[in-house]
């Protein structure tokens, strides 16, 4: 999946499911939508069966420093790109 | 250091009705909100009673995902009850977040809705790499899921207490929500109880034959309280909230005086869990009579527990004749308000007190429904047996559980708080 594609499945689930109003991708997830560590949660296991596979307990807490969207995209790159290598 | 405490908010919603105009409506008409039980694609098929007191009209909650996502079906009871009771009571937000202000609910399992989808999703995924058991699970779940989904959704920073003594879970949310008040660790108390449609509830009174079932095909004709034609108990859902506050503070600040509590008692059969036990509910109510120091002869109205059931209701009419008959001239009335909605279990007991604060307000007693013939083992008691038009000064209003538990509270008339 492209940074594109996965964008794109990030701003409909955020819409969607998390009921975000127009998200840009340098909201603060928290200051702007009231995003907060359960939401953090229920999105990694939404992104999970996007990619089809599960994150480690490692992979996790890297996620705990996402603060926007780009940053979410940044973050699912890094991993596929560590994955794969 | 002993304060009084008096009412001076309550909402329910119940099988007759959400908010004071439908339901003194449907207790004027004697309207039951019994019907059928629902299919919840499991349990319903295998259970014999077929009837339920069940909430069918829609409701606007309205709440924002931030709150939703820690919520069952039951927290929403819970939170929508207790939103009505902060936006009439006129508290200002100060006050609601200043730790004077505590939380005093409960409901029999938490959401029962919620812990059947985690087991469906346990038990089909056991092999799937993927944590399908969502983060709120547990929250939207929990024990204790109402008390803190209130806390939550309006900030409140004071104390949580959660009952969950299934049908005492809200009598003694008030009842601890006024002792605690009464001796200075609250200011105010949101106290009540909430319980969701649930079908194991009725499928563990069905097994233990304590469900009705003759009346299947007649749903508002059961529950029967005291009737000699009772054959169980129907289980109902529902929420209810009452505000608690210290008197002098809500009198200062003009506030609206629905009722007083003046007595309180719990206290446990110390054996059997299930059977109801004489001796351990007369000293309920003699030790709530004893805590309001009053006399028998004070009490004009008995909300009875009186939940149908063949035993429950002998020997509880047995006890209030114990504890009310001495006096024949003197002898409070006697309701048994399940007839009109089933028993909501968690609830029970704040929507019976709310139904009390209401007919006392309304200057009436709603006579219990289906009570064609008394049983003679229950005839000693002065039952309403039509719509009464006449005035409450105190009423009691009394509730049992299983596990054991016994409570009675003893409220004043909202008028008379002055006296």
């Amino acid at each position: 999946m492209t940074r594109d594609e996965f964008k794109d499945k990030i701003l409909t689930i955020l819409t969607e499911d998390f009921e975000f109003e127009q998200p840009g991708l340098d909201d603060n997830l928290r200051d702007d939508h009231g995003f907060d560590s359960i939401d953090a949660i229920e999105l990694l296991g939404k992104i999970e069966l996007l990619l089809g596979f599960s994150f480690t307990r490692e992979e996790k807490e890297k996620a705990m420093e996402i603060r926007t969207i780009s940053d979410i995209l940044d973050y699912v790159e890094g991993i596929q790109h560590s994955r794969n290598s | 250091m002993k304060r009084r405490v008096v009412i001076t908010g309550c909402s329910a919603i119940t099988p007759i009705g959400y908010g004071k105009n439908d339901i003194i409506d449907s207790l004027r008409q004697g309207k039951s909100g019994v019907g059928f039980l629902r299919d919840d694609g499991l349990l319903s098929k295998h259970i014999h009673s077929r009837v339920f007191g069940t909430v069918d009209y829609p409701i606007d909650y309205g709440f924002k995902r931030q709150y939703r996502k820690t919520m069952g079906p039951v927290a929403y009871y819970a939170c929508q009850v207790a939103k009505d009771v902060l936006e009439s009571s006129g508290l200002s937000q100060e006050f609601i977040t200043s730790g004077r202000l505590g939380v005093a609910f409960g409901s029999t399992h938490g959401s029962p809705t919620v812990q059947r989808e985690i087991y469906k999703t346990f038990f089909s995924d056991l092999e799937s790499k993927f944590s399908s058991i969502g983060a709120v699970d547990y929250l939207r779940s929990m024990v204790h899921t109402t008390a803190v989904n209130i806390s939550r959704m309006f900030g409140i920073t004071g104390r949580i207490i959660a009952s969950s003594t299934a049908c005492t879970t809200s009598s003694q949310s008030i009842g601890f929500g006024y002792e605690t008040i009464k001796y200075g660790m609250q200011d105010a108390m949101i106290c009540g109880g909430a319980d969701e449609y649930d079908t194991t509830t009725v499928a563990v009174f069905d097994n233990l034959l304590a469900c009705s079932v003759k009346y299947n095909q007649t749903p508002q004709c059961t529950p029967r309280p005291f009737d000699a034609g009772r054959d169980g108990l129907v289980v109902g859902e529902g929420g209810g909230a009452v505000l608690l506050e210290e008197y002098e503070s809500a009198k200062k600040r003009g506030a609206d005086i629905l009722g007083e509590v003046i007595g309180f008692a719990c206290n446990n059969n110390g054996g059997d869990l299930i059977l109801p036990n004489l001796d351990g509910i007369t000293a309920t109510l003699r030790l709530a009579l004893k805590d309001a120091e009053i006399l028998a002869k004070d009490v004009d109205f008995v909300s009875a527990h009186a939940t149908a059931t063949k035993m429950g209701d002998v020997i509880e009419a047995q006890a209030i004749d114990a504890v009310y008959g001495g006096d024949p001239l003197n002898r409070p009335l006697v309701t048994g308000l399940k007839s009109y909605m089933g028993h909501t279990m968690g609830t029970c007991g704040v929507i019976e007190t709310i139904l009390t604060l209401y007919m006392m307000e309304q200057s009436f007693i709603a006579p219990t429904l289906n009570l064609e013939n008394v049983d003679e083992r229950c005839s000693m008691l002065r039952h309403t047996r039509e719509l009464t038009e006449t005035e409450t000064k105190i009423a009691a209003i009394q509730n049992f559980a299983f596990g054991g538990v016994n409570t009675c509270l003893l409220v004043k008339n909202g008028r008379d708080a002055e006296l």
